[in-house]
C-alpha cells in the first residue's frame, strides 16, 4: 500500500505545500449465535483511502473506498483540491521523520483463526448458560487490519493489528417481565477460557440478582456504578477533555488545568503503548508517534488531548490524538484511557453503599446536555442495596446527577476494573447522594 | 457510477453459486459534506463510497455473508460465503418466505440535482445559515451547521431471477446551538432529512435561529420537576415515542425464535385503549424511511401494528414472515453494502385523533408538555426518551420552559396511560436515523399528532 501512497503524492505534485494519507485496509470476521445456534457467518473487507492536502495555505481532504486504479486517485485528488479551494487556512505541523515506539498490536494466532475456532469461543459461553427460558445470543468478532500512513515531511509506517470480541446476551421474558445482562471480553489475543468463563459467572450473577424484582428506593443515595453502569460519568469527562471542546469555550474543565477539579482518587491515563489492548498503536493516524500521556493525576485536570488541526489554532502541540476514518478530516480520539483502579472487593462497595442503588446498566446514555456533566437516565439493569447486601432487582426507577459534581467526592473505588469496548479500563465506583425516582 | 454490465456481471456470477439461495447487493454513493464549527468552516468536500455484499443460504445450513469494496472478486466473494453458509449446520433449516421474481428499475425526480450545484454554493448556504445562529446572542459560545447530499445507485440481483435499480437521495440540514453563561451550558438542536433535491433546504432560516433563541432561553430555564404526572408530547417526541416503545418490539427478529416474546406479543392481544392506531408504512410518499423495495427485494408496503388498541402485525423480513408464518412487509433494510439486511422500521406513526393542543392541556392541574426528541432508547419493555426541552402545565396552561425533561417508562402501562390524541398528525422530517445491530444511522420518519398520557415517569433531579 506503500506504493499507493506514493501514487497519489506523485498526482498532487506541486499543486500542494504539503499532504498525508493514510490506507487501512480492514477484515472483520463475524459469527453469530441467535437462541443458542450459530446462525450467520459474516465476512467484511474494506480499503479506504484518506487524504489531506494543503494549498495556498488551505486544507482540502477527500476519502474514497475505490482503489480500483488511476481513474479513481485523480478522482480523489481532485476532490481534495476542490475541498481545498473552499478550505479554512491552517498551519499543519506535519510530523517529521521520527522512530515510534514499538508496541504489540499484533497477535498472529488471532490472525490465523478459522472460523471453527471462532465458533469454539462462542459456543463456549453458549453451551455455559443454557437455561430453561434463557434466549441466548452471542458473537464473536475477529478483525485484522493493516494500517499505512505517509506524509510529505518524510514520516511513513505500516503496521498490522487485530482484535477479538466475544460477547454473550441473555433475555428471559416472564409474562410482561424482560430481564436481560450482557458481558463481553475484547482484546488483541485470543482470550484464555477463564476470561470467557468469568464472562459467564458475570451474566449469571446479573440474571441471578435479576430475579426477584422490589421497590426501588428514592431520594438522594449513594450508588455504586460498575463499569458497565458507567458510562454517564465517563461520557461527559471524555468530552470535557477533548481539546477541541476546550478550544470552543464549551468545556467545563477548560480553566482548570492545574485545579483539584475532583476527588483525589480520580486518575485518568491515555495509553496508546499498553501492550494487547484494542486502541494500542505505534503512532497515530496524523503519523504523531505515540506516548503515555496523563491526563487527571489525584484529581487534578494536567492537560487536553489535541490532533494536528485543533492543537495548530490553540497553539499547542498534537498530544498523537488524531483518528481518521476513510471519510471526512481526522478528529480527536483518546486511544486506551484507564481509570486508576481502587482496592475494594465488592463486598466492601456494597457496605460503602449502605442503603441505595447498584447501577449495571443505564438507557439513554448520550442523549441530552452530555457536555455539561448533567444525566437523568432510566435504570435498564439495577439492584436495590439494604444494608450492605443487594436485595433484588428495581424496575421503573430512574437515576439523575450531574457528573462533574459527582466525581468530586468518591465515597470508594474497586479493584475489578473493565477493558469497555477493549480500550477503556473502568472500575466500579461508589458516588454519594445520586438522585433516585422511581413512579 | 455503478458499471454499466453490472447486470450482466451479476447474473453471471449468481450462476456460477451452488448455494440454494443467493443474492448481491451492489451500491456507490457520491457525497457532499460541508460542516461550520462555530465561526470557522470545518470542512467541505466530496466523497465516494462503494462495494458490495453477498448473501447465501444452503439447505440445512446457516447465512453465510461476504461485505467488500473491491467490486472486481464478486464471483470469490459469493464462494466464500457459501463456504462460511456450509461450516454450519442448523437442525431447524433458515426458510424464506415466497417472492415473486421482479425487474424494476426506479429513478425519483429530485426537486434540484444537488450534484450539479457547486461545492462552493453548497458551503455559502451553509456559512449564511451558520451566521444566523451566531448573531442571535454573544451568549452562543458555539454553533455546529452541517450540510449533506447521498446520492447512492443501489442494485440487487437474486438467484430467483430478480434484478433490481434505484437511486436513493437523500439531503439534509442540522443546527446545533451552545449558549454558555457562566458555568451554565445548554444545547439546542434542528434537522432536517429528506429523500429530495437541492431546493428542499432552501428558506430554512427558521430552523437555525429556532436552536439558537432555545439554546439561550434553556440557560435561565429550570430543571423540570421530576416524578409521575400527566404528560403531553409534541407531535416530534410523540413521533420518537412510538419507534422507540412500541415499534423495535414489533420487529420480528425480537420474536420469531422466543417462545415467551412471542406469547407477550400474541396479535390480538391489546395493548392501549381504542384510541390507539399505530402503523409502518415504508410506501408513504416522499418520506426518508420510504423506498420501494428493501435489500431483500421485497415492496415496501403499509403494515397496521396496532388498531383501535389491539395488536393486528408486526414488522418482517423473508426469514422471520417464514418462520411465524405470516407474510413479508418489506421491513428487511441494512444502512449500507458493510451490512446484511434486518429487521428495521421505514415510516412508523400513531394516528391523530381529534381537537388541539389546548384541548389537551385544559384539564391538567400540574403537569409536562415534552416537545422535540434529542433521542431514544427502548430496553425491550423499558424505554427512554429525552425531550429537546419542556414546560410545566399549570391550571391548565403552559407555564414556565423547563430543561433536562428525560421520559422513561413499561411500554404496556405506557400505551394504557393515552387518554387523548389530538387531530394534528404530522411526519416529522428530521435527520439522524435508527440504531440497532451496529447498524447506524438507517433514514426513518416518524409521524404522530399531541399526544397525551394519564401519567408518565419524568425524570429529573428529586428534592434531597
Amino acid at each position: 500500500m506503500r506504493i499507493a501512497l506514493d501514487h497519489v503524492f506523485d498526482r498532487i505534485g506541486r499543486r500542494a505545500e504539503g499532504a498525508d494519507a493514510l490506507i487501512r485496509s480492514e477484515s472483520q470476521l463475524t459469527l453469530r449465535f441467535e437462541t443458542g445456534r450459530l446462525k450467520e457467518t459474516a465476512l467484511r473487507q474494506e480499503t479506504g483511502l484518506n487524504l489531506r492536502l494543503v494549498t495556498g495555505g488551505r486544507v482540502g481532504f477527500a476519502g474514497t473506498t475505490d482503489l480500483s486504479g488511476s481513474r479513481a486517485l485523480d478522482d480523489v485528488v481532485a476532490r481534495a483540491l476542490a475541498s481545498a479551494l473552499e478550505g479554512e487556512p491552517c498551519a499543519l505541523a506535519w510530523p517529521a521523520a521520527t522512530r515510534c515506539d514499538p508496541v504489540r498490536t499484533f497477535d498472529d494466532t488471532v490472525a490465523g483463526l478459522d472460523v471453527a475456532t471462532l465458533a469454539a469461543l462462542g459456543r463456549r459461553m453458549v453451551d455455559q448458560l443454557a437455561r430453561d427460558g434463557w434466549q441466548v445470543s452471542a458473537s464473536v468478532d475477529r478483525f485484522v487490519e493493516e494500517t499505512t500512513f505517509a506524509n510529505t515531511a518524510g514520516q511513513t509506517f505500516v503496521y498490522r493489528s487485530t482484535a477479538i470480541a466475544v460477547s454473550a446476551e441473555v433475555t428471559r421474558v416472564k409474562g410482561d417481565d424482560v430481564l436481560m445482562a450482557y458481558d463481553d471480553v475484547t482484546a488483541m489475543a485470543v482470550p484464555a477460557g477463564t476470561k470467557l468463563d468469568a464472562a459467564v459467572a458475570r451474566i449469571v450473577t446479573r440474571m441471578e440478582r435479576g430475579e426477584r424484582v422490589v421497590e426501588p428506593p428514592e431520594g438522594k443515595l449513594p450508588v455504586l456504578f460498575t463499569p458497565s453502569g458507567s458510562a454517564c460519568l465517563f461520557l461527559p469527562l471524555r468530552q470535557a477533555l477533548s481539546g477541541k471542546t476546550v478550544l470552543q469555550g464549551i468545556s467545563p474543565l477548560g480553566d482548570k488545568v492545574g485545579e483539584p477539579a475532583f476527588d483525589a482518587t480520580l486518575d485518568l491515563v491515555d495509553d496508546p503503548l499498553h501492550p494487547g489492548r484494542t486502541a494500542s498503536r505505534p503512532a497515530d493516524d496524523e503519523g504523531v508517534p505515540s506516548r503515555r500521556l496523563p491526563l487527571i493525576e489525584h484529581g487534578v485536570v494536567r492537560r487536553f488531548v489535541y490532533d494536528l488541526e485543533t492543537a495548530a489554532r490553540a497553539g499547542t502541540a498534537s498530544t498523537g490524538h488524531g483518528r481518521r476514518g476513510t471519510f471526512g478530516k481526522p478528529a480527536i480520539a483518546f486511544s486506551n484511557l484507564a481509570m486508576r483502579l481502587g482496592d475494594a472487593d465488592e463486598a466492601a462497595l456494597l457496605g460503602a453503599v449502605g442503603q441505595g442503588l447498584v447501577v449495571e446498566d443505564l438507557i439513554g446514555v448520550g442523549q441530552g446536555n452530555v457536555i455539561s456533566g448533567a444525566f437523568s437516565h432510566p435504570v435498564a439493569l439495577a439492584y436495590r442495596v439494604d444494608g450492605g447486601e443487594i436485595t433484588g432487582r428495581v424496575k421503573d426507577a430512574a437515576v439523575a446527577g450531574n457528573a462533574f459534581e459527582l466525581l468530586k467526592r468518591i465515597r470508594m473505588v474497586g479493584r475489578e476494573g473493565k477493558w469497555i469496548g477493549g480500550s477503556r479500563l473502568v472500575p466500579p465506583i461508589v458516588l454519594d447522594a445520586v438522585s433516585v425516582a422511581r413512579r | 457510477m455503478l458499471p454499466a454490465d453490472l447486470r450482466d456481471r451479476l447474473a453471471e456470477a449468481l450462476k456460477g453459486s451452488r448455494a440454494d439461495y443467493a443474492e448481491v447487493r451492489v451500491e456507490h454513493t457520491r457525497s457532499t459534506r460541508v460542516a461550520f464549527r462555530g465561526a470557522r468552516l470545518e470542512g467541505a468536500g466530496e466523497s465516494v463510497d462503494g462495494g458490495g455484499c453477498v448473501r447465501v443460504l444452503s439447505r440445512g445450513h446457516g447465512w453465510g455473508v461476504a461485505s467488500f469494496t473491491a467490486l472486481d472478486d464478486i464471483p470469490a466473494m459469493l464462494a466464500a460465503a457459501e463456504e462460511m453458509s456450509r461450516a454450519i449446520h442448523l437442525e431447524r433449516p433458515v426458510r424464506l418466505a415466497e417472492m415473486p421474481r421482479r425487474e424494476d428499475v426506479s429513478v425519483p425526480a429530485v426537486d434540484g440535482d444537488p450534484r450539479e450545484v457547486p461545492l462552493g454554493e453548497k458551503r455559502r448556504l451553509l456559512e449564511h445559515l451558520n451566521g444566523l445562529m451566531l448573531a442571535v446572542s454573544p451568549k452562543i459560545a458555539d454553533t455546529g451547521a452541517s450540510y449533506f447530499d447521498n446520492w447512492t445507485e443501489w442494485a440487487f440481483a437474486n438467484s430467483e431471477g430478480s434484478w433490481l435499480y434505484e437511486v436513493r437521495p437523500e439531503i439534509g440540514l442540522s443546527a446545533q446551538a451552545t449558549a454558555r453563561d457562566g458555568d451554565t451550558i445548554e444545547r439546542s438542536l434542528e434537522s432536517l432529512g429528506l429523500r429530495r433535491g437541492w431546493r428542499s433546504v432552501q428558506d430554512r432560516e427558521g430552523m437555525f435561529r429556532a436552536a439558537a433563541e432555545r439554546a439561550l432561553a434553556l440557560l435561565a430555564a429550570p430543571t423540570v420537576e421530576g416524578g409521575t404526572l400527566p404528560v403531553v408530547l409534541d407531535p416530534r417526541l410523540a413521533g420518537v415515542f412510538v419507534h422507540e416503545a412500541f415499534g423495535h418490539l414489533s420487529e420480528a427478529d425480537f420474536v420469531y425464535e422466543n417462545p415467551e416474546a412471542r406469547a407477550m406479543m400474541t396479535l390480538g392481544r391489546r395493548f392501549g385503549s381504542e384510541l390507539v392506531n399505530i402503523g409502518d408504512d415504508g410506501s408513504a410518499a416522499g418520506l426518508r424511511g420510504t423506498l420501494p423495495y428493501d435489500d431483500e427485494g421485497t415492496p415496501t408496503q403499509r403494515t397496521p401494528l396496532v388498531d383501535h388498541g389491539v395488536l393486528v402485525g408486526r414488522l418482517h423480513s423473508r426469514e422471520t414472515a417464514a418462520a411465524m408464518g405470516e407474510a413479508p412487509t418489506g421491513n428487511a433494510r441494512a444502512i449500507d453494502f458493510r451490512h446484511p439486511p434486518i429487521v428495521r422500521m421505514t415510516n412508523t406513526y400513531i394516528a391523530g385523533g381529534s381537537g388541539t393542543l389546548d384541548d389537551l392541556i385544559r384539564d391538567i392541574p400540574l403537569g409536562v408538555y415534552a416537545v422535540d426528541a434529542v433521542g431514544g432508547q427502548t430496553y425491550l419493555e423499558n424505554f427512554s426518551f429525552t425531550a429537546a426541552h419542556g414546560y410545566m402545565i399549570r391550571g391548565g396552561k403552559l407555564a414556565e420552559l423547563v430543561k433536562d425533561v428525560t421520559l422513561a417508562g413499561n411500554l404496556f402501562q405506557s400505551l394504557a396511560a393515552i387518554d387523548a390524541l389530538a387531530g394534528d398528525f404530522q411526519w416529522n422530517q428530521m435527520g439522524g436515523g435508527c440504531g440497532k445491530g451496529g447498524q447506524f444511522p438507517l433514514p426513518v420518519t416518524e409521524g404522530a399528532p399531541h399526544v397525551r398520557f394519564r401519567e408518565l415517569l419524568v425524570g429529573g433531579e428529586v428534592a434531597a
